[in-house]
């Protein structure tokens, strides 16, 4: 039972104890608690108004103006801009790019990532200097990596065609040619970013109980099977934590893209988040470089709803 | 050592402040209070902040000749700040004009001031031409009605270039050819395959390659579609590209990929510096690029010929941003005057590679002697006399060298056929002008 302290007034109300001075201060408790909550979260909201939301729904403004940026009047165009992007082949290609470039980018990052993990993971020696080889490309500048690939690439005097020559293939002219240059896009963002994964996949599996490997072992099952059914089912999370923020980052890869290949040739490497770019700042168009954003942002929504909602129900949070 | 700091000396510091402050306060509210010296002094100079877009050593020659420009006279000061690649410095002009923060004048390129023009935020400089008695009739023509609409001028040449055809001397004598450019682009279509060197599908030297599209591919192609009697478009934004003779043009294009001799290149000069290629199409201002980085003795010349020349400007000016007060924009033009005066100009072109934008520069014993010694330089001068603006497809429509180059793009990439691919970058270029042509309707009635 609640004790009552000297002042608080004990009444019995259709034969209820009700306590006075208690519900009063726990009315100004919850005030106070209120008062402070909003204290707390004032600053962010405004920077978040401010700063994500308002400029989200100036957006969803703009992309029914038709805009140069410049010019002091905006003029209402209704639906034009999502039209002109229904009927745009280049629009369309846009999105094959960037259904291409995510599969593949987030594909290879994950699944290299986790072998990569799986051997880190491994007792071998100079371990810890091979996981931060691993890691370190991740914390490098996406616009200087680029520079430096260009050159990797390079069909004549480049590392890969050198490379490509000890098992004698003749290098393919990469980034001139519109078949290659994605490909060679996705290697350079696989090499970027598995290197994240790979850390995280590896804390995953060092929090893996070894006794359920134990287990597994006495009831006979082989190292695949063992990964199979003990490995993979608990890194399900970290799969799934991996997965989400892999896509929506490669949605907004850009800087590799911008150095690269500016797109080309004939928009091969064009994606969502290069096109909101160049219909910004080679067209100058703002209207439809924010109807683009905004369908690049109700992608991202989607896709991560969808995510969210159906493979949150597969993971296995041990 | 006397400068040395402790608590009593601090203190001491704080309340001489202190009192320093309340003794300050109260002579602001006094009508006799003076203004620090210095300011005095510099109160009479006008301060001016150009946005400029010039990287590297271009960058440094700039710098001297602003340098030059604030201790050559007392009423201006010039402020350089630099920006970027043209691109960039016009974003950023555009996004300060926006935040009511624009700089006082501005690099602009030959594709990116109209914009400006457009939308009203320049200024008209021929005021300031007569204030500053300038004599235009030295300019070279061609650069300065560029920057003219209606009459007026609003934007001044400065940094002028155009494409060059670029060989190498040591492949040219290997495949048997006279020292010289092709005089036409039949003649170069008969001179590829010899200097074509590859074994099975392994190309080891090109005859050529092409520019990419974000490379301004458009730009010397310009030259090109004007060689063979056709156009990008006419003054008034009619689109030309799908005429007869501008499908030549492209038909020409497309053969040079398809007979194999030719491609698309990332990044071309990189490429012929190293010799893949035996010669490019290239800016003047590439020059001192290529001098310091070729091995082997190379030449330039004028871009081909066919049924008549064709070779378009380039590079960039200056605008005076007419949000600007007066003061500072006629203060704006003095630095102009000065930039393109005979003797900077001088400077400027002999140190950059840029053409020299005064008939009297370039006509001087001090740039003649610098041609005997540099012949590289004196064909893009001499090449002068058959260049002339680019269309306004190219120059006016957002994105005009962008829809165009990417067209072309999927000529030298993928063998596209010319007819409908032309007629897509018609239509594009059709629907991007609508916006530009209304604007000019607006202003220019």
């Amino acid at each position: 039972m609640a004790s009552t302290t000297r002042r608080d007034q004990v009444t019995t109300y259709r034969g209820q104890t009700v306590v006075r001075g208690s519900s009063r201060r726990s009315r100004l408790d919850a005030q106070r608690e209120w008062v402070l909550f909003i204290l707390f979260m004032l600053p962010n909201m405004v920077l978040f108004g401010l700063f994500t939301f308002w400029p989200m729904v100036e957006n969803v403004r703009l992309s029914t103006q038709r805009w140069d940026m410049i010019s002091p009047v905006r003029l209402d165009v209704g639906l034009d801009n999502y039209r002109y992007l229904i009927d745009d082949e280049t629009f369309h290609r846009v999105l094959r790019n960037t259904a291409y470039f995510t599969v593949a980018a987030v594909g290879f990052s994950l699944l290299i990532g986790l072998i990569v993990a799986l051997l880190l993971n491994q007792p071998l020696k100079f371990r810890n200097g091979a996981r931060a080889v691993v890691f370190a490309p991740t914390l490098l500048s996406g616009a200087a990596i680029g520079i430096v690939w260009s050159y990797i690439f390079d069909p004549r005097y480049g590392l890969m065609a050198q490379v490509l020559g000890w098992v004698s293939v003749s290098s393919p002219d990469w980034l001139n040619r519109p078949e290659w240059a994605m490909p060679a896009i996705i290697i350079v963002y696989v090499w970027k970013n598995m290197g994240f994964a790979a850390v995280i996949f590896l804390a995953g599996l060092q929090a893996i109980p070894r006794d359920l490997y134990d287990a597994a072992k006495v009831d006979g099952a082989n190292v695949w099977w063992r990964f199979r059914s003990v490995t993979l089912p608990m890194l399900s999370p970290i799969s799934f934590f991996l997965l989400v923020t892999s896509i929506l980052n490669t949605f907004q890869a850009f800087d590799i893209i911008r150095v690269m290949t500016q797109g080309g040739p004939v928009d091969s490497t064009n994606t969502l988040i290069y096109y909101v770019y160049d219909q910004g700042f080679t067209y100058i168009n703002a209207g439809r470089s924010a109807a683009a954003a905004l369908v690049l942002f109700v992608l991202m929504m989607v896709i991560t709803l969808v995510q969210l909602r159906f493979a949150e129900q597969r993971v296995h949070y041990g | 050592m006397t400068g040395q700091i402790n608590r009593r000396s601090l203190i001491k510091g704080a309340a001489g402040a202190a009192v320093g402050t309340a003794a300050l306060a109260a002579s602001k509210r006094s009508s006799v209070f003076a203004a620090p010296a210095v300011i005095q002094e510099t109160g009479s100079q006008v301060n001016v902040v150009f946005w400029s877009a010039f990287g590297g050593k271009n960058a440094e020659v700039e710098q001297e000749v602003i340098k030059r420009f604030n201790e050559s006279q007392q009423d201006v000061v010039v402020e350089y700040q630099y920006q970027g690649t043209y691109e960039e410095t016009a974003q950023k002009v555009i996004a300060a004009l926006q935040a009511r923060q624009a700089p006082d004048m501005a690099v602009l390129s030959e594709a990116n001031w109209f914009r400006f023009y457009a939308n009203q935020y320049l200024a008209a400089m021929d005021d300031f031409i007569a204030a500053e008695e300038i004599d235009t009739s030295d300019y070279v023509e061609s650069f300065l009605t560029e920057g003219q609409r209606q009459g007026k001028q609003w934007w001044m040449s400065f940094a002028r270039s155009t494409p060059l055809f670029y060989y190498n001397k040591q492949m040219w004598a290997e495949a048997g050819l006279e020292d010289r450019g092709p005089k036409t682009y039949t003649e170069f279509s008969e001179w590829g395959p010899k200097l074509l060197k590859k074994s099975g599908n392994d190309v080891s030297q090109w005859a050529f390659l092409h520019a990419p599209a974000v490379d301004y591919l458009s730009w010397p192609f310009q030259g090109t579609v004007w060689a063979f009697d056709g156009a990008y478009s006419d003054e008034e934004f009619n689109i030309r590209i799908t005429e007869p003779n501008s499908i030549k043009a492209g038909e020409w294009l497309r053969s040079t990929v398809v007979e194999g001799w030719s491609t698309a290149s990332q990044d071309r000069t990189t490429d012929f510096v190293n010799g893949v290629t035996a010669s490019i199409m290239q800016s003047t201002g590439t020059l001192g690029t290529l001098i310091a980085n070729a091995t082997f003795e190379f030449g330039s010349a004028f871009l081909p010929s066919e049924v008549t020349s064709g070779c378009p400007t380039g590079g960039a000016g200056i605008g005076i941003l007419s949000t600007s007060p007066a003061e500072k924009q006629q203060a704006a033009f003095k630095y102009i005057a000065f930039a393109t005066s005979p003797e900077i100009t001088t400077y400027w072109s002999q140190n950059t590679g840029y053409m020299p934008v005064r008939k009297s520069a370039g006509a001087s014993p001090e740039m003649q002697t610098f041609y005997e010694t540099n012949p590289n330089f004196r064909t893009a001068v001499e090449q002068l006399a058959i260049t002339k603006p680019q269309d306004p497809a190219r120059r006016f429509i957002p994105a005009g060298d962008s829809i165009i180059g990417k067209g072309l793009e999927e000529i030298t990439v993928n063998q596209a056929e010319v007819q409908p691919t032309f007629e897509r970058v018609k239509a594009t270029l059709e629907e991007e002008a609508k916006p530009i042509l209304e604007q000019l309707k607006a202003v220019e009635g």
